[in-house]
């Protein structure tokens, strides 16, 4: 159960801070972070470089991406941005450029 | 998955504007604008910082800033708002605290232009008559003479209280109720 979730609907303009899980399902701009997990579902857009623990990203996200556990990109993603994680997986049928950064 | 209703958790900040169609919940912080074109709860625990919008407008947490509701604004127990407060329906229930100007009734605020022009006359005659006092006596006794015409009651209570030279609230009192009488004779 997430504690965030930002519905369908909505847009937020501006910084999200959260000490909790956060749902995208709407769009935000500005800029994003967690120390928990971030799910950006399908159909949402985010225009914000984002930092948390792990990600799951199935909708469309410009910005740099920066987790200290994982990043998967869902199938039907789209990314464009740097990503550095631990771990990531770009599933079949994701859009991405950028450069990925694993701390090899 | 989950679709309408979007949360701003407990341990989330937001500094910006939420805007948008659906349900809003705050149970967090919000430094910024919230418009939204469905429900908006702001929970015990959350707070807002910036006016809020919405269709109906539910504050249980903080607001500094305005709160218009398209339907309704109900400001329940825990509820602190310092804002201004306008809907066609508002509610305040005991154990919400309020700073601000509280205004119900649509755009067109039928109910409020209505009232406020019949505070304005009530409390101008009083104004225009207060000069008369100082007239002295003989004035008094003009107006104890004509309202003979005038019901009994209100003849009785002006003759006992001119002799008596009580408190300078009740002369002006009296001076409405004349003020009123004879604007309805002229009437």
């Amino acid at each position: 159960m997430a504690g965030t979730v930002i519905g369908a609907g909505i847009t937020i303009e501006g910084d999200v801070t959260a000490d909790e899980d956060i749902v995208v399902a709407g769009t935000v701009r500005g800029k994003l972070s967690t120390k928990e997990s971030v799910t950006i579902e399908h159909g949402a857009t985010v225009e914000a470089d984002v930092v948390g623990g792990s990600f799951a990203i199935a909708g469309a996200l410009t910005g740099n991406v920066n987790a200290t556990e994982r990043v998967d990109l869902q199938s039907g993603a789209r990314v464009i941005g740097n990503v550095k994680a631990a771990r990531v997986t770009i599933a079949d049928g994701a859009q991405f450029k950028g450069n990925v950064d694993m701390d090899v | 998955m989950p679709a309408k209703v979007s949360v701003i958790g407990r341990a989330t900040r937001v500094h910006g504007r939420v805007t948008g169609g659906g349900d809003l919940e705050v149970d967090g912080f919000v430094d910024g604008e919230v418009a939204v074109e469905g429900d908006v709860t702001v929970d015990a625990h959350g707070m807002v910082g910036a006016g809020v919008r919405g269709r109906r407008v539910v504050v249980r947490g903080a607001v500094k800033g305005d709160l218009v509701g398209e339907e309704a604004v109900l400001l329940e127990e825990g509820a602190r708002v310092v804002g201004d407060v306008r809907a066609p329906r508002v509610a305040i229930a005991s154990g919400a605290l309020v700073r601000g100007f509280v205004e119900t009734g649509d755009s067109n605020g039928v109910p409020a232009k209505v009232a406020r022009p019949q505070v304005a006359a009530r409390v101008a005659p009083p104004v225009a008559s207060a000069p008369k006092p100082a007239a002295a006596a003989a004035p008094v006794a003009t107006v104890a003479s004509k309202p003979s015409s005038a019901p009994s009651g209100v003849n009785n209570s002006s003759a006992n209280a001119g002799p008596r030279r009580p408190p300078p609230p009740v002369v002006p009192a009296l001076k409405k109720v004349k003020g009123q009488v004879a604007k309805r004779k002229e009437r």
